[in-house]
């Protein structure tokens, strides 16, 4: 099947297309662009508490964004791959290992007051100090891990 | 309200259109990034917060009023030790997964099953430091405001 967009697009676009998005969602509408807080709003809801509408419109436009992106360009991982993760590890291992680090995402962006967007994107670009320090521990850490885990596989991973 | 929503919903359809277009809703694109075999994922998110902070710096120095939501006020963070203990938790998270909350909508956006996985992890994750938190909360201590107003 041939693809009219080729995935990935150069950085140089994708990165001041990102950048529009954030600073065009404060210019418009002055909220601050970040994903995890959907899924707050998700417990909140659970917990019967009052939830903020708005931020899961923007989890669902970024579901519908990401649908045409694969539509236009398609996906390799699309069904249940997960590339060289989805190698190594079998079906039942890869759910377990990918739910257990969901939940230590979850539970590290709700205690970090926000995400990769939240902190890192958005953060970064309204120069709040505290996002500049979580998304540089975020980034520390991803990559000290990373690393680890490439030594521990045999350089599988 | 109906005019915010669909707003968001826009908005949220361009940012996970490009989030996707630049491979970011792909294991082996973070994952390469983070080995740091790759910096063009660091590039993506460089130039795009070096785009959003001047266009919001220009926006805030002008006294920019927004369409639908009154006076442009950006919120900011103070530093916090909560960014350091959340971030390594976080960015442990990151590692194994080659995800981010954004990541799971666009992985499932794209076709990538395991967003369903990675939604329910995330959720339990806020969930259990929800449950965390109160545990140590301290209720004569008022709880102190999560931004920082900006003049």
């Amino acid at each position: 099947m041939i693809h009219p967009l080729s995935i990935p697009i150069p950085w140089w676009i994708a990165g001041p297309l990102m950048g529009l998005c954030v600073a065009g969602f404060y210019a418009v509408a002055n909220k601050h662009l970040g994903i995890s807080g959907a899924y707050v709003q998700v417990v909140d809801f659970a917990r019967g508490r009052p939830i903020e509408v708005w931020r899961l419109w923007l989890l669902v436009g970024t579901f519908l964004g990401a649908a045409a992106a694969a539509l236009l360009g398609g996906n390799p991982q699309a069904g249940f791959g997960y590339g060289v993760l989805g190698d190594l590890l079998s079906l039942p291992e890869l759910v377990v290992v990918l739910f257990a680090g969901g939940a230590l995402i979850g539970f590290g962006a709700r205690w970090a007051g926000a995400c990769t967007s939240g902190h890192g994107l958005t953060g970064c670009s309204t120069r709040s100090r505290g996002s500049m320090v979580a998304i540089a521990t975020f980034m520390i850490t991803a990559v000290a891990v990373t690393l680890l885990l490439h030594v521990l596989t045999g350089g599988k991973l | 309200m109906r005019r915010v929503i669909l707003v968001c919903a826009l908005f949220g359809g361009a940012f996970g259109f490009v989030f996707a277009a630049a491979g970011f809703n792909q294991y082996d694109v973070i994952h390469r990034m983070l080995l740091l075999k790759d910096v063009k994922p660091f590039l993506v998110m460089g130039s795009a917060v070096g785009t959003a902070m001047a266009l919001l710096w220009l926006l805030e120095r002008r006294g920019w009023t927004t369409p639908l939501g009154g006076a442009l006020s950006l919120r900011r963070w103070r530093v916090e030790p909560k960014q350091l203990w959340g971030g390594v938790i976080f960015g442990t998270g990151w590692a194994i997964t080659g995800a981010c909350p954004g990541t799971a909508s666009t992985m499932l956006g794209g076709g990538s099953l395991m967003g369903i996985v990675l939604a329910a992890g995330i959720i339990a994750g806020i969930a259990l430091r929800d449950l965390a938190a109160k545990r140590t909360e301290r209720p004569k201590i008022a709880p102190a405001p999560d931004a920082v107003p900006v003049s």
